[in-house]
C-alpha cells in the first residue's frame, strides 16, 4: 500500500511542481528597480519540487520491502461521518449553527457506537446549545443563528 | 539588572487577574490534552487559537495578544505534564513525548507505585520547566541583540536552516520530508505578494488573494487528520487503567531521582533550543543518558525511578527551550513552536528580535506568566491526579465528533466562510493519509508560516546585491547558518547510509 502511495505521490508533487512553474511564467513582472521578481521564488520551489519528487520516484524503484498488513482500515464509518461533516459545511450557513450542529453530533455518536440515545442527544443539544449561547450571547461573536 | 526589571514588569502584567485565569485555564486544559489520546499538543494549540482570538477580542491589540499566547503556551507546556499520566496508567503515552516514560513508568503503575511515578514526573516538569525558564530569561536579551544585527541575507540563511533542522530529523524519508517543506513553501506563495503587490496562483478567488489560512491548514492537518485516523484504524484503548495508591513519593524515591531530574532538565533545555529537536528527542536522549551512567542499568525497563524522573523532565525542559529561538529570532523549532508563532503574527505581533523591544509586554507577559503556570501545574498535578486519570476514560465516542465540531466552529468563528471549512475538510483528508504513509506534516506547516518571511527576506537579500545570489555566501554568518543547515539534512543520510539507526523525532 505504501509503495504505491509513494508512487503516485511522486508523480502528483512532480505535476504539482510543473504546475507552479509554469504557472508563474504568467505572472507579469511588475517589479520595479529590482530584477527579483514575483515569480523568481515560486519557480526556484517548483524545480526544487520536481527534483526531489524524482528522487523520491527513484527511491520507491529500490525499495522492495514488503509492508506489513494491518487491520483492514474502518472505512464504512469514516465515509458516514465524512459525509456528514460535508454536510455540515455546506448547511452551516443556510440551516444556521444550532441545528446543523445537532444533527452532525447525533450522526457522530451513533455511527461511533450504537445507543445510548438519551446520552446522545443530551450531549449534542448541550453542545450545540452551549456554543452558540456562549460565543453570540456572552462574547458578542457573530455565528449563523437559525433560518427564518 | 535590566532584565530582572524587565522581567518584573512581565510578572506585573502577568499576574493581572485576566492573565492568571488565562494562564489558569491554559495550563488545565494542556493538563487534559495530554492526557487525552488522540489530541496532542499541536492540535491542542491550533483549536484554541480561534477560542482564544474571541475571549480577547474586546481587548487592545497588545494585550489581546499577550493574554492569548499566555492561554496557547499553557497548553503547551501544560501538555508536558499531562502526557506522562496515560503514559504511567495505560502504557499508551497521551503523545510522543512521553513514549519511553511508559517504559518504567507503567512497570512502576503494576507494582503499585503508580501515585510516585507520577508525583515525580510532575515534580521533575516543574524543576525542568523553572531551569528552561531561567535559561530563557537569561539568553533572551542577548539572544535578541545578536539577532538584531542580521541583515536580509542572514535571516534568510537562518529561517532555511530552521527548515533544515525540521526537515532533517522529521520522519523517516528525509525526501519525504523536504517535499513537505517544498510543498508548505509553494502553498505560502499563494495570495497576493507582498513586495510587488502582484497576486499570485489566485485565479480571481476572492478567499486566495490574502493567502490559504495558516490556522485552517493546521486544524485540518493535525486535528482532523487525527481525528480520521482514530476513525479508521479503529483505535482499541482496552488497558487497564492502573490504581493511582500513594501519591506523595517516598524519600528513597526523591533521593533517586533528584539527580535524573537535574540531569533531564539540562540537557531537555539545550535540544529544545536547537531547532527541530523536540521534546521527543529531549526525553529519548536523556532516558538512554541514565541508563548509561546509572550504576544498576538493568533495573530499567523494571519499574526504574530515574528511568521516569529523567525523561519527563527532558521533555518539559524542551519545551521551555524551544521557547528561545522562537522568542528571540522568530524561528520555530517545531511544529507547536510554529502554531504558536502563527497565533502571534494573525496579533500583528512579530515573534523576533524586534519582540522585546517593540512588544515587551508581551514577551516578559509570556515568560513571567510561564513561571507562574509551571507552580499551577504542580499544585493542579499533586492532588488532581486522580481527577485527571479519569479524563482518560472519556469515551472516543464522545469525544472525536466533539473535536471535528470544535474544529469546524473554531474555523469558522474566525473565518466566516464556507471556503475554508471546505479546505478544512480537505486538509484533514491530506493529513491522515500523509501521516500515514510517513509524509511528515509538521515541516509543511512550518514552511507555511515561514515562507512569506524566507521569501521577503531573500528578495530584500538580492535587491540590495542586485540580484547575486553570491551574497548568501560572502557573508559569513549567512555562510555559517547555510552550512550547518546542509550539515543537518545529511548527517543524518550519511548516518543511514552506514546501517546505523537514527532517532527520528516523531511530531510534538
Amino acid at each position: 500500500m505504501s509503495k504505491t502511495f509513494d508512487r503516485y505521490a511522486s508523480i502528483i508533487f512532480l505535476l504539482i511542481g510543473v504546475l507552479f512553474i509554469f504557472e508563474s511564467r504568467k505572472i507579469s513582472a511588475s517589479s520595479y528597480g529590482s530584477n527579483v521578481g514575483p515569480d523568481v521564488f515560486p519557480i526556484g520551489l517548483g524545480v526544487l519540487l520536481i527534483l526531489l519528487s524524482i528522487k523520491l520516484f527513484i527511491e520507491t524503484m529500490k525499495n522492495k520491502r514488503q509492508e506489513t498488513k494491518g487491520d483492514k482500515p474502518d472505512y464504512k464509518r469514516f465515509l458516514i461521518i465524512f459525509a456528514a461533516a460535508v454536510l455540515y459545511v455546506l448547511l452551516l450557513e443556510s440551516l444556521g449553527y444550532v441545528i446543523t450542529t445537532f444533527f452532525f453530533l447525533v450522526i457522530g455518536f451513533q455511527v461511533l457506537e450504537k445507543g445510548g440515545w438519551l446520552k446522545t442527544i443530551i450531549i449534542a443539544s448541550l453542545f450545540s446549545f452551549g456554543v452558540y449561547y456562549l460565543f453570540v450571547e456572552v462574547l458578542q461573536g457573530s455565528l449563523p443563528g437559525f433560518p427564518i | 539588572m535590566e532584565t530582572l526589571q524587565f522581567l518584573a514588569n512581565g510578572f506585573g502584567i502577568a499576574m493581572q487577574w485576566q492573565n492568571l485565569l488565562f494562564a489558569f485555564f491554559g495550563v488545565l486544559i494542556g493538563t487534559a490534552v495530554g492526557v487525552l489520546p488522540g489530541i496532542g499538543p499541536m492540535s491542542g494549540v491550533a483549536l484554541l487559537i480561534p477560542i482564544t482570538a474571541t475571549l480577547t477580542s474586546g481587548l487592545d491589540p497588545q494585550s489581546a495578544a499577550a493574554s492569548s499566547i499566555i492561554l496557547l503556551a499553557g497548553v503547551y507546556y501544560g501538555a508536558m505534564y499531562g502526557g506522562s499520566t496515560t503514559s504511567i496508567l495505560l502504557n499508551t503515552p497521551g503523545e510522543s513525548s512521553s513514549v519511553v516514560t511508559a517504559l518504567d513508568g507503567y512497570q512502576m503503575a503494576r507494582q503499585g507505585r503508580a501515585g510516585a511515578a507520577l508525583s515525580i514526573s510532575a515534580i521533575g516538569s516543574f524543576v525542568a520547566g523553572i531551569v528552561s525558564l531561567l535559561g530563557l530569561t537569561l539568553l533572551a536579551k542577548p539572544l535578541s541583540e545578536l539577532a538584531l544585527s542580521f541583515g536580509p541575507a542572514e535571516y534568510f540563511s537562518l529561517m532555511l536552516l530552521g527548515l533544515c533542522a525540521v526537515s532533517g530529523l522529521a520522519g523517516s524519508s528525509i525526501t519525504k520530508a523536504l517535499i513537505m517543506t517544498v510543498a508548505g513553501l509553494l502553498l505560502a506563495t499563494i495570495g497576493m505578494d507582498n513586495v510587488s503587490g502582484v497576486s499570485r496562483f489566485t485565479y480571481n478567488n476572492a478567499y486566495l488573494y490574502s493567502g490559504l489560512e495558516f490556522l485552517t491548514v493546521a486544524v485540518g492537518l493535525f486535528a482532523l487528520g487525527e481525528v480520521f485516523r482514530t476513525i479508521l484504524d479503529r483505535d482499541k484503548d482496552d488497558g487497564n487503567i492502573a490504581k493511582v495508591g500513594r501519591i506523595l513519593p517516598t524519600k528513597q524515591d526523591m533521593k533517586d531521582s533528584a539527580a535524573p531530574i537535574v540531569r533531564g532538565s539540562l540537557l531537555g533545555f539545550f535540544i529544545g533550543v536547537l531547532p527541530g529537536a523536540g521534546a521527543t528527542l529531549a526525553s529519548f536522549f536523556s532516558y538512554i543518558a541514565e541508563k548509561k551512567i546509572s550504576k544498576n542499568p538493568e533495573k530499567f525497563g523494571k519499574g526504574a525511578i530515574a528511568g521516569v524522573a529523567a525523561p519527563e523532565s527532558a521533555n518539559n525542559g524542551a519545551s521551555g527551550g524551544a521557547m528561545i529561538p522562537l522568542l528571540t529570532m522568530g524561528i520555530p523549532g517545531s511544529g507547536t513552536t510554529a502554531i504558536l508563532m502563527g497565533a502571534l503574527i494573525m496579533y500583528n505581533v512579530q515573534p523576533g528580535p524586534l519582540l522585546f523591544e517593540d512588544n515587551p509586554e508581551v514577551a516578559w507577559g509570556l515568560i513571567a506568566s510561564m513561571f507562574i503556570g509551571n507552580v499551577m501545574l504542580l499544585v493542579l498535578n499533586m492532588p488532581l491526579v486522580k481527577v485527571f486519570a479519569k479524563v482518560i476514560e472519556t469515551p472516543a465516542k464522545y469525544l472525536l465528533p466533539i473535536i471535528i465540531a470544535i474544529s469546524i466552529f473554531g474555523v469558522y468563528a474566525v473565518q466566516f466562510n464556507t471556503f475554508d471549512l471546505a479546505l478544512l475538510l480537505i486538509c484533514g483528508l491530506l493529513g491522515y493519509y500523509l501521516t500515514k504513509n510517513d509524509y511528515p506534516v509538521a515541516p509543511l506547516v512550518l514552511a507555511l508560516v515561514l515562507g512569506p518571511m524566507i521569501e521577503n527576506n531573500m528578495r530584500r537579500a538580492l535587491t540590495s546585491s542586485n540580484g547575486d545570489f553570491s551574497i548568501f555566501v560572502t557573508s559569513p554568518v549567512s555562510l555559517l547558518f547555510l552550512v550547518i543547515g546542509a550539515l543537518w539534512i545529511s548527517v543524518p543520510l550519511i548516518m543511514k547510509m552506514r546501517g546505523r539507526s537514527v532517532i527520528i523525532n516523531e511530531e510534538d
